[in-house]
C-alpha cells in the first residue's frame, strides 16, 4: 500500500470530564478524519474506525504492548512485564501461566456456582423492588465471586476496587486523574508483591497457581510479582461497568427486555450488543515498532498508537445503526471490546458468564426497570456508571 | 475455501459454534471439533464458517482462499 498521505490532526483533549461523559461525537469526528489521526494534545495516533483497529490488534509484532498500553510513560514503566504490557514469545508465556484456567473450557466447573450466586442475589433485589443495579448487582456478583476465585488473602480486599480504578486511570495521558491514581497504583503494586513475598493466598485460586509455577522455575518471583497484577487490576471493574451498563440500556429499551425475556438464548448475543455500545474499556494504545502505516497512512517507528474499542464498536463503515441497541444484531460478535487476538481479554470467559447469569436470573424475574437516579463514575480507561437506581416491576 | 484452526491457541469460547453449528462444535470437554479439517468447505457452509471463523475471540480461526 502507498503511504503518501500524511495524518489528519485532531486538537481536541479526549479525556476532559465533558468528553468523558459523552465521548462519542469526538470519535464520529475522528472516524471521519480517517483512519488513522495524530492526536495534538496526546502525542499518539488514533485508529477510531472498525477495520483498522482491529488490523492493529492482530498485527502484534507491528503494533507491541510493551512501553505501549497507556498514554504516559510512568504508567507503562510501572506495568512492563505483566502479561498486559508484554510482547511475543514472552507474552505467550506468562498468558499461559496466567490465563489456562481461566478458558472457557477450565471454567466449566464454575457455570453452576456462577449462576446459584447470581439467582440468590437477583432473588433477593427482586424483593426489595428498588435498588442500585451497581453497588447492589453489578458490585455484588463479581466481589462475591472473584476474590476467592483468585484466592487473595481477606485484608486488603476493601482496597480492590480503588485500585484497579486507580489503576486504569493511569492508563490515560498524564491528566490529573492519572496523576492522583499513581500512588494507589503504588499501593496496589506493593500488595501484589506482598502476596508473592508471603505466599498469602487461598489454596487452589489462580493466585496460587502462579506461585506454584514459581516454584517450579517457570517463572521468577519478580515475573511472579507483574503478573500478579494482571489479577489485581482488570478482573473487576470491566463486569461491573457492562452490568450497569446493561441494567441502564434495558431499562430505557423495554421492547429490548421484551426479547430477551421471549427468548433467553438471545442472552449470549446481547452481551456482546452490551460491550459493543457501552464499551467497559476505552482504549488501549501500543507503540510501531518500526516503520509501518495504518490505512495508508504512514506511523513511524516509535509512534504511539491508540485503539479506541469504544469507536469502532460504533463505526457506520462496519455496523448499521451503530447508535442503536439491538440485541438480536447478527454481527454483534465482531465487536472489538475485549481486544482480539495475542492480547485479547483473558478473563472474558467469566466475565461473559457473570453477566449472562445475571440477565438469566432477572429475565425469568423482571418485566420492567424503572430508572431513578443515575451517575457517571469517571475514569480514563472504563466507561461506567456509579449509581444506576431502578425500580423493577414483576409479573405477580 | 479452508479454515485452518490453530488449535493452541483456541480457549474453547464457542463464538464460532454459536454463528456456525454444522461447521464448529465444542465436545462435552469443551474442546473444538471443526467438521472441514483438511477439507475445503462445502459451498452450502461457506457463509457461516465465514462467520464463525470471524466471531473467534482469540483470532484461532484463519480464513484460507
Amino acid at each position: 500500500m502507498t503511504t503518501t498521505e500524511t495524518a489528519p490532526t485532531y486538537s481536541g483533549d479526549i479525556y476532559t470530564d465533558a468528553a468523558l461523559l459523552e465521548p462519542y461525537e469526538d470519535y464520529r469526528a475522528l472516524r471521519e478524519l480517517g483512519p488513522a489521526v495524530w492526536l495534538e494534545k496526546h502525542g499518539a495516533y488514533a485508529v477510531a474506525r472498525y477495520d483498522e483497529a482491529r488490523a492493529v490488534l492482530m498485527d502484534s509484532d507491528t503494533f507491541r504492548s510493551a512501553n505501549g498500553i497507556a498514554l504516559n510513560e510512568p504508567a507503562n514503566e510501572a506495568i512492563l512485564g505483566c502479561t498486559l504490557a508484554s510482547d511475543g514469545e514472552l507474552h505467550a508465556h506468562l498468558r499461559q501461566v496466567v490465563a489456562h484456567r481461566l478458558t472457557p473450557r477450565a471454567l466449566r466447573p464454575m457455570k453452576d456456582l456462577v449462576r446459584e450466586r447470581a439467582d440468590e442475589l437477583v432473588a433477593e433485589l427482586v424483593e426489595r423492588r428498588s435498588f442500585d443495579a451497581v453497588a447492589d448487582l453489578a458490585r455484588a456478583l463479581p466481589l462475591s465471586i472473584v476474590p476467592d476465585f483468585i484466592g487473595w488473602p481477606q485484608e486488603g480486599r476493601e482496597h480492590l476496587l480503588r485500585w484497579a480504578g486507580a489503576n486504569f486511570d493511569s492508563f490515560g495521558p498524564m491528566n490529573e486523574r492519572a496523576q492522583r491514581a499513581m500512588p494507589q497504583c503504588g499501593e496496589m503494586a506493593a500488595f501484589g508483591a506482598e502476596v508473592v513475598r508471603t505466599g498469602n493466598v487461598l489454596p487452589g485460586s489462580l493466585g496460587a497457581g502462579v506461585l506454584e509455577a514459581r516454584d517450579k522455575g517457570e517463572v521468577t518471583t519478580e515475573q511472579t510479582m507483574m503478573l500478579m497484577l494482571d489479577y489485581l487490576a482488570p478482573s473487576l471493574d470491566t463486569t461491573i461497568s457492562a452490568v450497569g451498563s446493561a441494567i441502564w440500556l434495558f431499562s430505557q429499551h423495554p421492547d429490548q427486555w421484551d426479547l430477551l425475556r421471549k427468548d433467553p438464548s438471545l442472552i449470549p448475543n446481547a452481551v456482546n450488543e452490551i460491550v459493543r455500545i457501552e464499551s467497559p474499556i476505552r482504549a488501549f494504545g501500543r507503540l510501531a515498532n518500526e516503520d509501518t502505516e495504518i490505512g495508508g497512512v504512514p506511523i513511524p517507528a516509535g509512534s504511539r498508537v491508540l485503539v479506541i474499542y469504544a469507536s469502532a464498536n460504533r463505526d457506520e463503515r462496519k455496523f448499521e445503526r451503530p447508535d442503536e441497541f439491538d440485541v438480536t444484531r447478527r454481527d454483534a460478535v465482531h465487536q472489538l471490546g475485549f481486544g482480539l487476538g495475542d492480547h485479547g481479554c483473558a478473563g472474558q470467559g467469566l466475565a461473559r458468564m457473570e453477566t449472562e447469569s445475571l440477565l438469566h436470573a432477572l429475565a425469568q424475574r423482571v418485566t420492567r426497570f424503572h430508572l431513578g437516579e443515575t451517575e457517571r463514575a469517571l475514569n480514563n480507561l472504563i466507561r461506567a456508571f456509579g449509581t444506576v437506581r431502578v425500580t423493577v416491576d414483576t409479573e405477580d | 475455501m479452508k479454515i485452518e484452526v490453530d488449535y493452541k491457541r483456541c480457549e474453547g469460547h464457542g463464538l464460532c459454534e454459536d454463528q456456525a453449528p454444522d461447521v464448529f462444535e465444542l465436545d462435552d470437554e469443551g474442546d473444538l471439533i471443526y467438521q472441514f479439517e483438511g477439507q475445503d468447505v462445502p459451498a452450502e457452509h461457506q457463509t457461516a464458517a465465514a462467520r464463525g471463523a470471524a466471531a473467534c475471540p482469540v483470532a484461532a480461526l484463519r480464513v484460507v482462499q
